[in-house]
């Protein structure tokens, strides 16, 4: 922590006192870097962060200084009032731009995005209000009193507050729960959803910072070149903006910036050989790629990681805790159904998933849903969690008609599911996977950014707390800044489980929580369930392990092509002929074998 | 407890420190003012990669020219000028850019860019510099500026089509003219100013068409246009996409006369045209041929002794635009700033343009000659 202070002083020293050491055109240099660096952050915290393929972040700065410049030489205001309302201005453009991003994803969100920016340009070379391909000249500059901004060196103090406001800004928002959240949609927008994460106002949160960053860049080059052209906000610079955000790392908005300063200063060093660059920018953003796919930014953890691995092999590996069971709450079974489906047909074009699948679950159960491969357990869950919207029939959730509700809808109705095969947040750490469940303030509240900080702050270091009690209960706490995906496949699946509970749900799905563990996992984890329920949450199991669902589950449904086949205590279920003909056979007398692991897509 | 004093210790010196040198304000001024001895640079600032290279290819060959001559008798007071070349790209900010380079790398003076927007873009930072600049480009825009510090080595789009409006309207007596403009800064301004032109004389324009830069296909423009039967059609657009337009059109069975300002004069057009559909074009230029006078046949054949190769409008413009820095140079006794300034508008020069006048707004040509394309050759019209 000191050391990471001592380097931030040193850093803002250096930038402060560097104007001293440049001539006129070097400080120019340097205040295109600055605007440019800005934009960069924008575009790391809308696609890096966030996960939203951004091509119009160009536009967006397009759109900031030529609101400014026309509302400073057509409208005549002022400086400043100009770029509140430009600012205002890209926000909307923004939101606009980011309406697709509800729609469609990655590679198509670029390609609608990039669509919009190139109509951006062709707008402005056209219309008259933007002066045409000419552009707008002569804008005026801001004017603080006592200073004097039309001298270079003093605007590259202003570019350097508002750049390391932008920054600070951004960072604290990655570190906390607005950008958790981002994280954890990049990473797995369906998990995410499923934890009560919104995903569609995070994805319109995405593009209304970038828009924000991108309108302040827009309204300091206004202010720094004083005339607007459309050459100025074409392909060209978007790609150059792309490239600075690859290389620096897309993930870190200190690479970001890395990655704008890097390569601002190759283009000016190879200003006189624009042939080689173009050739050049390429060249650097496919070994980037290649080589080094989190950026230069990303380079220092991955040559930590290769030594902390030399290292791990002799020192002591982390080690998975035992598990604290819950103390209990008092009345467990009231008997109110908890979950009610009734008639739930599922069709996907000619197969038939679910056929009128109905079954109550009531208040405090453990209900094992059991059937041979393809059965339709795992389009059950997905049905009740929101993925999918049923073809016919009705899902009530705690008395409640949610049908096709979205998944986070139901999240936050207290509902929390783990899945098939695990969808943990790769990219963030055990603990903060587990904040993004814990956490369960609407993404609207985010406005409070602007505000509060400080309670901003406060409530996540609660969190935090909560976090860590949590890892402690279910022994993860030597894991907690670890990516989960370094941990073996057992210790994900209790992540994920523990993930899930700190979402507060009153109703958790669990769906092959057994699949890939050994004996003793599976000892434990029926020791987990059973203390979760004690907890007063009521367990829905899918499970292929008979041993488990045998001794775990007080009632069993079981489903055979999409038809619910039997439902009871274990013991009457099993001995119904139906079911030992559709699927438990000859293995009921092979109790206790060790689950063989179902590989299913 | 003790270490962390110390760390608010140091963090509060260093603060102290900013804060105290902070007052201060950097960069204190270094004026540049030319050194006395030594080469006199000048910096010739042209798109030298993209789309629009040819043209700073051109106004490079004709600076150099101009300035080789120079130096062969012996530079201006015995200083050799040394000429730094800087690719704008076509960039407004890029241009931005090179305008604070340049000065702070002490050149004097600067010709280019051939750019309008790209002129614009760079005109205030020269004037609060007070380096002149000598710009090819001819949108009136450039005069709007208002900075004593920009000239025109050529006429303005205004010129250009003032005098087009005045051979076909008033001498002709032609009404019934179509126009097809681009919407690049050359063509928006070509556009305005043969538009102003006719409706000052009261003609409106039968059909007003406005292409795309990078248009290859005019099938639509050019159909609907054939249904108007227009006499004359006004091209605003550069060289290649001129070309196509009437190729396109002696397709499609058009047989309306074309008319246009200097690039439908050049070899490019021609060439592109084909030298039958372009016959009978209309062109108003400052620089109509090679073999107009004896001060272009000297010019067009030192510059194809030198380069190899035949020289046009925009080289001679560039040519011009030099001979008059120097000539100025020469006059103010290298000054630098607004002396230089004033010396370039005390400059009278014969060109190969015309007889260069500047008045206040940086303009020293007003007038253009009007030519025809016969038999492939631009010929000065009969007036």
């Amino acid at each position: 922590m000191r050391k990471k202070l001592a380097v931030v002083a040193v850093v803002a020293a250096g930038a402060w006192f560097l104007p001293y050491g440049l001539d006129s055109y070097a400080i120019h240099v340097a205040n295109v870097i600055l605007i440019f660096a800005v934009l960069a952050i924008g575009l790391g915290l809308c696609m890096g962060v966030a996960g939203q393929v951004n091509l119009a972040q160009v536009a967006f700065f397009g759109v900031g200084a030529y609101a400014t410049a026309i509302l400073t030489t057509k409208a005549g205001l002022g400086f400043w009032v100009a770029a509140v309302l430009a600012i205002a201005a890209t926000v909307a453009v923004g939101l606009v731009v980011g309406t697709p991003a509800l729609r469609v994803q990655s590679h198509y969100l670029g390609i609608v995005t990039l669509g919009l920016a190139l109509a951006f340009t062709n707008w402005v070379t056209n219309a008259q209000v933007s002066g045409g391909a000419e552009g707008i000249s002569s804008i005026p500059g801001p004017a603080l009193p006592g200073v004097d901004l039309d001298s270079e060196y003093l605007y590259y103090y202003l570019e350097l507050i508002v750049f390391a406001l932008a920054l600070a800004f951004g960072l604290f928002l990655v570190r906390t729960r607005l950008g958790r959240r981002m994280r954890a949609m990049r990473d797995d927008s369906l998990a995410a959803g499923a934890l009560g994460a919104e995903v569609p106002q995070l994805r319109m949160a995405a593009f209304l910072l970038a828009s924000v960053y991108g309108g302040v860049g827009g309204v300091l080059y206004a202010g720094l070149i004083r005339y607007v052209a459309p050459e100025s906000f074409g392909i060209a610079n978007m790609f150059l903006l792309l490239g600075m955000v690859i290389i620096g790392g897309r993930q870190s908005l200190i690479g970001c910036v890395v990655g704008a300063v890097g390569l601002a200063l190759v283009r000016e060093g190879l200003v006189d050989h624009p042939t080689v660059a173009q050739v050049a920018y390429g060249a650097v953003v496919v070994l980037v790629v290649v080589f080094a796919p989190t950026g230069l930014a990303g380079l220092p953890a991955r040559v930590r990681a290769a030594l902390a691995r030399r290292r791990q092999r002799q020192g002591a590996a982390a080690r998975l805790g035992p598990f604290q069971p819950y103390p209990a709450a008092g009345s467990r079974s009231s008997g109110r159904p908890m979950l009610d489906v009734s008639g739930v047909t599922m069709q996907f074009r000619g197969l038939r998933a679910l056929d009128e699948v109905s079954l109550t679950v009531s208040e405090g159960e453990i209900r094992g849903i059991v059937g041979p491969n393809g059965s339709g357990k795992t389009t059950l869950f997905n049905v009740v969690s929101g993925l999918y919207r049923p073809t016919a029939g009705h899902v009530r959730f705690r008395g409640q008609d949610m049908t096709g509700s979205r998944p986070y809808r139901l999240a936050r109705a207290g509902m929390s599911r783990t899945f098939q095969n695990l969808r943990l947040f790769g990219d963030l750490t055990v603990e903060e996977n587990v904040l993004v469940a814990l956490d369960r303030s609407p993404t609207l509240a985010s406005w409070r950014y602007l505000l509060g900080p400080i309670s901003i702050l406060r409530q996540d270091r609660a969190l935090r707390r909560q976090a860590g009690d949590l890892l402690d209960r279910y022994g993860l706490t030597e894991f907690a800044q670890s990516p989960p995906r370094s941990l073996p496949y057992g210790i994900q699946r209790r992540v994920e489980i523990a993930r899930a509970v700190a979402a507060a749900p009153s109703l958790l799905l669990l769906d092959e929580p057994a699949a890939g563990l050994n004996g003793e996992e599976v000892r434990q984890l029926s020791e987990i369930v059973r203390s979760i329920r004690d907890s007063g949450i009521t367990v829905i199991v899918i499970e292929h392990n008979m041993g488990l669902v045998m001794s775990l589950c007080e009632r069993i449904t079981v489903l055979a092509g999409g038809r619910v086949i039997a439902e009871g205590e274990p013991a009457d279920v099993a001995a119904t002929p139906a079911v030992i003909e559709a699927y438990l056979g000859d293995s009921m007398s092979t109790d206790d074998l060790p689950s063989v692991p179902e590989v299913t897509a | 407890m003790l270490r962390r004093r110390a760390t608010a210790i140091s963090v509060l010196t260093v603060l102290t420190a900013v804060l105290a040198t902070g007052c201060s304000a950097p960069g204190s001024d270094s004026e540049s003012s030319g050194d006395e001895s030594g080469p006199i640079k000048i910096a010739l600032v042209d798109a030298q990669s993209g789309q629009l290279s040819s043209l700073g290819a051109w106004e490079l060959k004709g600076a150099r020219l101009a300035i080789d001559e120079w130096n062969a008798q012996g530079g201006i007071n015995g200083r050799q000028i040394e000429l730094g070349v800087f690719d704008d790209q076509g960039d407004p900010t890029v241009g931005t850019n090179l305008a604070r380079k340049i000065d702070s790398e002490g050149y004097i003076a600067m010709i280019g860019t051939a750019e309008s927007a790209v002129t614009i873009a760079m005109a205030p930072i020269l004037k609060q510099a007070e380096i002149p600049n000598i710009t090819s480009g001819q949108s009136p825009g450039l005069v709007a500026v208002n900075s004593e510090f920009l000239f025109l080595n050529g006429p303005t789009s205004t010129t250009y089509d003032e005098t087009l409006a005045k051979h076909i309207v008033d001498q002709q007596g032609i009404k019934s003219i179509a126009m097809i403009s681009n919407n690049g800064g050359y063509g928006k301004g070509e556009h305005d100013a043969f538009l102003k032109a006719l409706t000052s004389r009261g003609v409106t324009p039968v059909a007003d068409q406005v292409v795309t830069t990078d248009q290859k296909d005019f099938s639509a423009v050019l159909t609907g246009i054939r249904q108007k039967n227009p006499k004359v059609i006004f091209l605003g657009a550069e060289e290649v996409e001129s070309g196509l337009i009437v190729k396109q059109a002696r397709d499609l069975g058009i047989t309306a006369t074309f008319a246009g300002a200097a690039p439908q004069g050049t070899p490019v057009f021609l060439d592109t045209a084909g030298a039958k559909n372009a016959e009978g074009t209309i062109v108003s230029s400052p620089y109509l041929s090679n073999d107009i006078n004896d001060a272009a046949k000297k010019f067009a054949a030192a510059y194809q002794a030198k380069f190899n190769e035949e020289a046009e409008l925009h080289g001679a413009k560039a040519y011009d635009g030099t001979q008059i820095l120097l000539t100025a140079l020469k006059s103010s006794n290298v000054a630098g700033g607004k002396e230089l300034a004033e010396a370039i508008r005390a400059t009278k020069y014969q060109g190969l343009l015309g007889d260069f006048a500047f008045d206040k707004t940086g303009v020293g040509i007003f007038v253009t000659s009007i030519g025809t394309i016969q038999n492939g050759k631009l010929v000065a019209a009969a007036s």
